[in-house]
């Protein structure tokens, strides 16, 4: 439960670099400078908290998940081209609610194929259900709220950022498979996080050469897209950290109650954007009551998932799924078993550090060094206080949400 | 990979279920692009 908060917080606040950068790159050079940021944290901060050795480890023990994480890695960077297709004919305030369906896609492949839900009290199950659709319906008032003055796209734009965003939720929704697929076989997040990259960046890369025009003119743009490559990079980080809470919540509650959870970045996005950048100063007090309403339906949503802890019954529902798991792919039931609950002995232990951590994580913040003495400060309106709460808040919410996992699973 | 992993994984009918829905979306894509 707290994973998922935290992740909501995290992923929530990725957006806000990313309004720093100026318009006019196409859709998927966007997500490629965004992919190419997450590749960068995705490496990095596997290797930082466990080692290169673990890592390697856990993936030959169980070498099929790595098809798995590379078909969640395409998954996602296809779905996150969709939303800047959405975002473009649409809006965000209008995408953001209609791919945030995506945690009811999860619930429903997390109840059909993994068992989830089954098996516990009727209560229990509609705790889950009406908090899922309360994050979503929610998330539809907020949206109701940020559109009052938007611009009309034309008509068949929008019906076709309504379908991009739709398609979105659906392929993250579903990329939930492959997650829960590696973590009832015992995987730890860190391990899948470092080579679902690999399908996350070979997937953009390969649109945006394929759809804008070949590698040479790729090459262009992102030469020309120095300057805001920072900020892409800065929220792709930011996003790494929020999806690492989300895959926890999704190894230790289920895809279930952790992807609701976590979908409370909504909530995150729109403080960032009223708060910092001053979004919602022209709204009308109708609009302002329906954000607030919006806001509570989802935090009351939220905490109707959190209640619903899962009983003994589910429990033991859960474990013939991972059963099945370990039968077809012959794993050791115990050890799987351990490490669901955190507490694989095996994994525990970091090895020491090898020089070629440490070159990898020097790399990475030169890369970020580099990119920020060639970023370009945007001509945008910040409030310096509540961008300082904000980042406070979830700084907080990461130590806090960080120091808990790691004395509860020590990051397995 | 050994030969009866990958049988395992491709007659896995989990497998298909997240693959459909890939191409579904690259499919979206080419509409949209």
């Amino acid at each position: 439960m707290v994973c998922g908060l935290v992740a909501g917080a995290w992923l929530g606040s990725a957006e806000a670099p990313t309004k720093l950068v100026a318009i006019g790159f196409s859709p998927f050079l966007i997500s490629l400078g965004m992919v190419m940021g997450v590749f960068v944290a995705r490496w990095t901060v596997p290797i930082a908290l466990k080692g290169t050795r673990y890592v390697w480890q856990d993936l030959s023990e169980k070498p099929h998940l790595i098809v798995w994480a590379i078909v969640a890695g395409m998954l996602w960077a296809v779905a996150n081209t969709l939303t800047v297709f959405a975002i473009r004919n649409v809006g965000l305030s209008i995408a953001f609610p209609l791919w945030n369906v995506n945690s009811l896609v999860g619930l429903f492949w997390g109840w059909l194929l993994f068992k989830e839900l089954r098996g516990s009290a009727a209560s229990q199950r509609l705790k889950v259900v009406i908090g899922a659709a309360a994050i979503v319906i929610g998330a539809c008032v907020l949206a109701s709220a940020t559109a009052a003055g938007a611009s009309q796209a034309r008509h068949g734009a929008a019906a076709l950022g309504v379908l991009a965003a739709l398609g979105a939720g659906l392929l993250w929704g579903t990329m939930y498979i492959p997650y829960r697929k590696a973590y009832l076989s015992g995987m730890s997040p860190l391990s899948f996080v470092t080579v679902f990259t690999f399908g996350e960046l070979g997937t953009v890369l390969t649109l945006a050469v394929v759809f804008d025009g070949g590698a040479a003119r790729v090459l262009d743009s992102l030469k020309l897209a120095t300057p805001a490559l920072f900020w892409l990079f800065l929220g792709g980080f930011c996003w790494v950290l929020g999806d690492l809470f989300q895959q926890y919540a999704a190894k230790y509650i289920g895809i279930s109650r952790g992807i609701p959870l976590s979908n409370t970045n909504q909530l995150w996005g729109l403080a960032w954007g009223a708060l910092v950048f001053g979004e919602l100063t022209d709204m009308t007090g109708g609009a302002q009551v329906l954000v607030v309403a919006g806001s509570l339906i989802m935090i009351a949503g939220a905490i109707a998932i959190s209640l619903a802890e899962a009983p003994a019954a589910e429990q033991r529902e859960w474990y013939s799924a991972m059963e099945r798991e370990c039968a077809r792919y012959g794993l050791d039931r115990e050890r799987v078993a351990a490490s669901l609950m955190g507490s694989d002995r095996a994994h525990l232990a970091r090895n020491s550090w090898r020089w070629w951590e440490t070159l990898i994580i020097g790399a990475a913040v030169a890369v970020f060094v580099w990119l920020g003495l060639h970023a370009q400060v945007q001509a945008i309106a910040v409030d310096a206080r509540w961008l300082l709460t904000l980042a406070a808040a979830c700084l907080a919410l990461l130590l806090g949400g960080g120091i808990f996992l790691w004395k509860r699973t020590r990051f397995c | 990979m050994k030969i009866a992993l990958v049988k395992a994984m491709l007659t896995d009918p989990h497998l298909w279920i997240p693959l459909g829905v890939l191409a579904i979306g690259i499919a979206l894509l080419g509409v949209l692009a």
